[in-house]
């Protein structure tokens, strides 16, 4: 601790370097603990539970041509053929959730509401679709196959039973016991009766604000396309989707098919969170980087300018330990500085992300551990020039520069 | 050629203001060869400083070549510098990086002569010192001899009339020294006014006149002398 | 004197390489990281139809809910009703109009090895080509009827016209499009403005049709929007009819007008026509429409989103780390040359001669920067169109004018950089330098 006197003086002298220093650590730290807040938040998302099997799910997406396609006929023949393929654990007729396209409708539990209604994304699917997606019913009961209705898009006809996720059960009934209880669409007065409850399902849009309010209806709607939901075995995956898009060609080769895993729709739902991570992680990693290099650079400038002052140090009975020290020492100080203006900084720029693009707020202990890894960044840049500054010789003190 | 009239300069720290120079005056003609001697912080430097414009005095008159100096601007005291003066070191101060005719180049750039121009005078200007054949050396690959007579060429290059020397022997031995010496002094004969600040007595002597400065004022010695002879006449 | 100092400035260089180039990789990652965001927020703004900013609107009509604002910064539906979009279309005012929406489907050519492929199309009105200056390689739009009366003729364009017809005149052929014969009257140049202004409702920067169809099929071919359909009002809709007649928004509506006064007109037959539907029980919001400039539709939009936006603040912040780092080093090796600077000093140099010396020093090294900052913001760009899995492929690239503009703000950058250690050096005492220690 002796030491600290003479180093503070020694700062003093190269006061602009050293609050340039620790200025760059500060502004480091302000960025990388705002990115590392927003990186959070988005793996955070990610990785939220679906509800649903994702991994072992296949989805064929098929447009008919001909006008006068006749669709049952090709479902019946479609599914048939599909829940024969070998691996293939369930299959469906409905939409593909997370991927970004679907329906959504606001929800009442009383009729001809017309204000105050509840988001929720809604799916039509048959008697399969818990399984093919691989859903747990925590309530109630699944649609049997007489409920299933074969609707027109235009139809006037409701469903009178539904199923609806958890979250949406608690979202409309507090109470709880929704179970055989009615939804309502807007100003309508057609009772739906909740006849199950499934424990999850983020719905066609994961970032939207009605993610997780789901209902589902027991139809399969009419329209220009369809999606045929297939869940493979464990690990079968790949081999299924392959097998699909052949013997689905077979069957029939004059429609659009499009096979792809549900994995990757959900991954291009989220490919611009998965952007922002990457970037930002990049952005974090070479600005460290970046300082890393700014303090192993004007580390060795130092040393070069002092290596007389350290041989003089040396000659006078200094040891190399100590010669270290001092540099060490002398770095914590500008670190310690520039993590303190950084703390505040950080706070000060999330104030500005928050306000500005809905942020996340920054805890403080994320600045702390920051602030932390920085000070070890810093002291281990400067560990190697320190080092070498030991090594230089008492004789340095004689030779003029 | 230089007239100093009273010249003050002090420095100032938090603590203490530390005068270099206190009224100090002095006259140097045209083609003159004045030593200054003096001990270790008597204010040698802070004079040759002052001379060669590279300081500002605190207070007094500068003329240099019959023009005031005080109230000239960076601009047009580094102009005069350039153009007027000739700067001789201890350490012969050659540029590391940059090769004879490189660091003689420096000063000519700053002139602004032409490509042309330049390299006629940097020839020139190396063949009076007789390194003409070392031109792309750098100053690392000549003995301290040949790097002061480098550093000689580079004060001449641009033909001043008036050049300040800082101990020029003071890093070469006996012999290196006597050569320079002879160099500054043939120098002298065509013209140039120089002043020499140095430690060595025997070089001082040689001057036509020797000043010696002691504790930031002048002590004109050949004028002393020059009272003591007529005292004793 | 340029020339003196660009080759001081590179023997500089040369002689501390480790630290001359930590100061450039500094500013090629700072530059890199900011023209990277900035590339892609200037690609983002982009306005393909700047030529006729001043004639084109985009028009809304506040139908919604009247206990609620729709949920948007305009406080409008981002398009209107198909009823609203046909009444608007006997207007004769603009010069031209275009009511549209995206739809698609699939392409079979009769006694074709072609296999069948989704087509993107747009369901427009005639005016289409006109209004957005697209041009036609062959043939022309359909005739106004079309608009109106189920006519199938069908515009394609180039890409698809050369994947189905070997690019030859296919005027007078046939395709078959969702099951039904068309008859193609039009090839156009392919036309994907990004972001794709003219409709901002389904991904901003992905392709655009490769098809047209005429606007009056909709009760024949019973066409679904495949763009957004927004409704508020709780309806009873028994059929295809039904749902045409409907509150429901889905419809996209352009206007060309020429002039203040065509304008003002048109506002006046907006506000009349607005009033005319409160009399009948519809538009049950306060009075409001909107006619927006490209320009401002792709504000309006919010094209360039939050997280762009943060992305470019945090590489402006980036840069600034970059250049506070530079200003270390530069001072560092400014101040390691300052005995020669004193030298210079003596030898005639002035102070701003000094301090020109080292600020081209720095523009040196900010011209390096700048390069080497071009290529790391083309790997940048072509990270995030890995990343983006194709959202992004039309805006992450770089065009000569950034290229120019990453070596702008790599030199301007270092300039800045260099200013005060330049000034630094070029107040240094030089005395101090020359005397022997």
């Amino acid at each position: 601790m002796l030491e600290l006197r003479p180093i503070l003086s020694a700062l003093w002298r190269h006061k602009i370097s050293a609050l340039l220093i620790a200025l760059q650590l500060g502004l480091t730290l302000a960025i990388v603990s705002n990115a590392s807040v927003v990186i959070q938040e988005r793996e955070e998302r990610i990785a939220r539970p679906t509800g649903i099997a994702e991994a072992d799910i296949v989805t064929a997406h098929f447009m008919p041509i001909p006008k006068d396609y006749d669709l049952l006929e090709a479902f019946r023949l479609d599914m048939d053929m599909i829940r024969q393929l070998p691996g293939v654990a369930a299959a469906t007729i409905s939409r593909a959730p997370l991927a970004g396209s679907g329906s959504s409708g606001g929800f009442h539990t009383k009729p001809h509401q017309e204000v105050g209604s509840t988001g929720a994304a809604f799916f039509s699917g048959d008697e399969h679709f818990i399984d093919a997606l691989g859903m747990k019913l925590v309530a109630g009961r699944n649609f049997t196959p007489s409920e299933i209705r074969i609707m027109e898009s235009s139809s006037s006809e409701r469903p009178t039973i539904t199923i609806i996720t958890q979250q949406l059960a608690d979202t409309l009934f507090p109470e709880g016991n929704a179970l055989g209880k009615s939804l309502y669409f807007g100003g309508d007065d057609n009772p739906m009766e909740i006849v199950g409850i499934v424990e999850r399902n983020l719905g066609p849009w994961p970032n939207s604000s009605v993610a997780g309010n789901t209902v589902f209806f027991p139809a399969i709607m009419e329209t220009q396309w369809y999606d045929y939901i297939v869940r493979a075995e464990p690990g079968q995956r790949d081999a299924v989707l392959k097998l699909l898009e052949e013997k689905m060609a077979e069957r029939d080769a004059e429609r659009v098919i499009e096979v792809k895993t549900l994995t990757e729709q959900k991954t291009r739902y989220y490919a611009g969170d998965n952007t922002m991570i990457k970037v930002l992680t990049g952005v974090v990693s070479l600005l460290t980087f970046i300082v890393a290099l700014g303090i192993v650079g004007l580390t060795v400038f130092w040393i070069t300018q002092r290596q007389k002052q350290i041989g003089v140090r040396r000659a006078l009975g200094a040891t190399r330990t100590a010669i270290s020290r001092y540099f060490l020492l002398e770095n914590l100080m500008i670190a310690a500085t520039g993590v303190a203006l950084g703390t505040a900084a950080a706070q000060i720029f999330n104030q500005f992300l928050a306000s500005e693009f809905g942020q996340p707020a920054l805890p403080l202990s994320t600045t702390l551990v920051c602030a932390f890894i920085l000070l070890a960044v810093s002291l281990t840049s400067a560990l190697v020039p320190a080092l070498r500054a030991a090594n230089i010789s008492p004789a340095m003190a004689t030779r003029s520069v | 050629m230089l007239k100093m009239h009273n010249i003050r300069k002090s420095y100032r720290t938090d603590t203490i203001e530390t005068h270099a120079l206190r009224d100090f005056s002095l006259e140097v003609n045209e083609g003159e060869f004045v030593s200054v001697t003096g001990p270790s912080g008597s204010g040698k430097t802070t004079f040759l400083n002052i001379a060669g414009l590279l300081e500002t005095p605190t207070g007094g008159q500068y003329l240099l070549d019959g023009q005031e100096v005080g109230n000239l601007s960076d601009r047009e005291r580094s102009h005069l510098r350039n153009e007027k003066i000739g700067f001789i070191f201890q350490g012969f101060n050659l540029i590391p990086d940059l090769s004879l005719f490189d660091n003689i180049d420096v000063p000519l750039r700053y002139r602004g002569f032409n490509a042309k121009e330049r390299r006629r005078r940097i020839e020139k200007s190396l063949e009076q010192v007789g390194l003409s054949a070392r031109a792309k050396h750098l100053p690392a690959q000549l003995s301290g001899g040949q790097q002061q007579r480098v550093a000689i060429a580079r004060a001449l290059a641009g033909e001043p009339r008036f050049l300040l020397a800082d101990e020029p022997t003071g890093n070469l031995d006996s012999l290196m020294a006597r050569q320079v010496m002879e160099l500054l002094e043939f120098i002298n004969q065509w013209g140039t006014t120089i002043v020499m600040v140095t430690h060595d007595p025997d070089l001082a002597r040689r001057a036509h006149r020797n000043i010696q400065i002691v504790d930031g004022q002048v002590s004109d010695l050949r004028q002393n002398i020059a009272a003591d002879e007529a005292a004793i006449a | 004197m340029i020339g003196y100092y660009i080759s001081l400035a590179l023997r500089s260089l040369r002689r501390t390489p480790i630290l001359s180039a930590l100061m450039v990789a500094a500013i090629a990652v700072g530059v890199g990281a900011a023209m990277t965001t900035l590339t892609l927020n200037y690609m983002m703004s982009r306005n393909a139809l700047a030529d006729k900013d001043d004639v084109l609107y985009a028009v809304q009509l506040d139908n919604w809910d009247p206990h609620e604002a729709a949920d948007n910064p305009s406080e409008m539906p981002w398009e209107i009703t198909y009823k609203d979009a046909i009444s608007l279309l006997r207007s004769d005012i603009p010069t031209y109009h275009v009511a549209m929406h995206r739809w698609g489907g699939p392409i079979t050519l009769e006694d074709s090895t072609l296999r069948p492929y989704t087509a993107q199309a747009r369901v427009t009105s005639r005016d289409f080509f006109a209004l957005f200056d697209v041009s036609f390689v062959y043939g022309g739009t359909w005739a106004g009827e079309a608009d109106n009366n189920a006519v199938f003729q069908v515009v394609l364009n180039k890409s698809t016209n050369e994947k189905l017809f070997n690019g030859e005149n296919s005027v007078g052929r046939t395709i078959n499009f969702n099951g039904a014969p068309f008859t193609v009257v039009g090839v156009v140049e392919d036309w994907h403005p990004s972001p794709k202004v003219h409709d901002l409702n389904n991904g901003d920067f992905m392709k655009s049709a490769d098809i047209y169809i005429p606007f009056g099929l909709h009760r024949v071919l019973e066409i679904q929007t495949w763009g957004n359909t927004n409704g508020w009002k709780p309806e009873k809709i028994e059929s295809y009819e039904d749902g045409l007649g409907a509150e429901y928004v889905w419809v996209q509506y352009w206007v060309q007008l020429d002039s203040a006064e065509q304008r003002q007109r048109y506002e006046d037959f907006l506000t009349g026509f607005i009033q005319e539907q409160k009399s009948q029980g519809r538009f049950p919001r306060p009075l409001k429409f909107g006619l927006s400039k490209p320009s401002e539709w792709l504000v309006l939009n919010e094209v360039v989103d939050g997280d762009d936006r943060m992305l470019n603040w945090l590489s402006l912040a980036f840069l600034l780390v970059c250049l506070v780092n530079a200003v270390a080093l530069l001072l560092a090796k400014f101040l390691r040359k300052a005995p020669e600077t004193g030298v210079r000093r003596a030898l005639g140099a002035s102070r701003s001669a000094v301090f020109s010396q080292h600020l081209v020093e720095s523009g040196c090294i900010g011209l390096a920067g700048g390069l080497i900052g071009i290529l790391l913001t083309l790997a940048g760009l072509a990270l995030i169109r890995q990343l983006s899995m194709g959202y992004m492929d039309s805006v992450a690239s770089m065009d000569w004018l950034m290229m120019l503009s990453a070596i702008g703000l790599a030199i301007l950058s270092s300039l800045l950089a260099g200013l005060y250690p330049a000034w630094r050096i070029s107040r240094t005492n030089p005395s101090i330098y020359l005397k022997t220690q």
